[in-house]
């Protein structure tokens, strides 16, 4: 098992909290999640999650044009993209407090 | 930067490609900022694209997988192997762009068509306006729009469609996806218009506005002609007589229908006879040596104030010398053949 893997599960969650504090495009928001220490994540895994999350409708986007090169993609989460935060990051919590327990208990806490 | 503009459209088409199977609005959706993104990553750091991000087809796959989206939705099968054909379609589309640019000056074809576009811009106009003008005028195909008739507003037309098709050629991109389709439709069917026109006229041009044969023979005016008489200048009837055109070839006219020697000879064709075919029926009687006859005869042409019409082309021969004139002496009977002529002499 490697953190791809584990990625894959929680990239939906990691993308909405890089969103809680502020909007941002496609690559900024992978810059963020790499300096979060996410470095392993897939460039186009990030963009494949942000199509999905605005299809869901957890998203809204906003074109925001540049000085320099193309018009960029701006996302920010919307109401229900804040529930859905804060529903998967209790989810996330305690099944992570789930597992460290279990983890510690077998003596292998990080 | 080591990473070039051509590599990162390289790229993001062969992303589409492998995408090929999704519906084109999924798809457009999945790798509408592909190039910007490429564009940052190539910004960021050395190497290639591919080094960076992975073969596009694996890159396609991950984000075909995180946007949550399989195949087409229906047919699955069939769509796959539709898409894995296009896609392959697309790769050979895409080396042949490479390798025909060079011999055109180019890197690319697409380059050089791309030049080309305006150009293309400018014929849309004109064949736009040119529909209007066989909308309007219903039918026939020419090279100069009209309306109405008018040629004047024509060329106010032409105008009007050609700035409207370069404005469109520029704004195309902002185009919303119905309406692109829209513009997209509208220049097919500009193209078969142009292709059908295209025929039509040089078919006309082919032609040069006639039929290729002229009609002369055939002529109404001497359908009813059956006979052909002859008379010389003292209005006697020339027997035998032969009829030719400037080429040499016999004028055929009218046909015989009365027995004559040769005939109950049976020698010859009867319609290579000279004429008259029936000399009997000379509308003009053979005058009489002295005669104060019921039959009108035909005068002498020499006569100035001339006679009613002499019927059938007597004027062969009408610059008759006036020496001629004294030999009309033979028949005297009418008073009209006096011979005035000469004294002009």
């Amino acid at each position: 098992m490697d953190t791809t893997q584990l990625l894959k599960g929680v990239l939906d969650l990691a993308v909405l909290a890089v969103l809680r504090e502020e909007d941002g495009y496609g690559y900024d928001i992978l810059r963020r999640l790499r300096e979060a220490g996410l470095e392993e994540v897939g460039d186009a895994s990030v963009y494949g999650t942000l199509r999905r999350l605005f299809a869901a409708g957890l998203l809204t986007t906003y074109v925001v044009p540049s000085e320099s090169g193309p018009h960029r993609k701006y996302y920010s989460l919307n109401t229900a993209g804040r529930d859905q935060l804060t529903r998967s990051g209790k989810l996330w919590c305690s099944f992570a407090t789930t597992m460290n327990a279990l983890l510690d208990d077998r003596g292998m806490a990080a | 930067m080591t990473v070039t503009e051509q590599e990162i459209t390289d790229y993001v088409a062969r992303v589409q490609a492998a995408l090929a199977d999704l519906p084109p609005a999924v798809r457009d959706e999945l790798t509408e900022d592909l190039p910007e993104h490429l564009a940052e990553v190539a910004a960021e750091a050395d190497g290639s694209l591919v080094e960076r991000l992975g073969e596009p087809e694996a890159y396609a796959a991950e984000l075909r997988a995180a946007a949550g989206v399989g195949a087409g939705s229906r047919g699955r099968g069939l769509d796959r192997r539709f898409g894995a054909a296009t896609a392959k379609l697309r790769e050979r589309l895409d080396r042949w762009d490479v390798q025909l640019g060079p011999p055109l000056g180019y890197p690319r074809v697409t380059e050089f068509l791309r030049l080309l576009r305006p150009a293309w811009w400018l014929l849309r106009g004109y064949l736009a306006a040119m529909l209007v003008t066989v909308a309007t005028t219903g039918g026939t195909f020419g090279l100069v729009p009209s309306l109405n008739g008018s040629e004047l507003a024509g060329l106010v037309l032409l105008a009007g469609s050609v700035l409207a098709s370069v404005w469109l050629g520029h704004h195309t991109p902002g185009l919303s996806r119905p309406k692109r389709r829209l513009l997209h439709a509208g220049t097919l069917v500009l193209v078969v218009f142009a292709l059908v026109g295209l025929v039509n006229v040089d078919e006309r041009a082919r032609w040069g506005g006639d039929y290729g044969y002229q009609q002369i023979s055939v002529d109404d005016r001497y359908d009813h002609v059956q006979d052909v008489f002859v008379y010389d200048s003292e209005g006697r009837l020339v027997e035998n007589a032969r009829l030719f055109d400037q080429n040499g070839d016999p004028i055929r006219l009218g046909y015989p229908d009365c027995l004559t020697e040769q005939d109950l000879n049976g020698a010859g064709n009867p319609l290579l006879r000279p004429y008259p075919y029936c000399p009997e029926r000379a509308p003009f009687a053979p005058r009489p040596p002295a005669a104060s006859p019921p039959a009108p005869g035909l005068p002498p042409l020499s006569i100035p104030s001339g006679t009613p019409t002499a019927g059938p082309e007597p004027t062969v021969g009408a610059t008759a010398t006036p020496e001629a004139a004294p030999t009309a002496g033979p028949t005297p009977t009418t008073e009209t053949a006096p011979t005035p002529a000469p004294s002009r002499t």
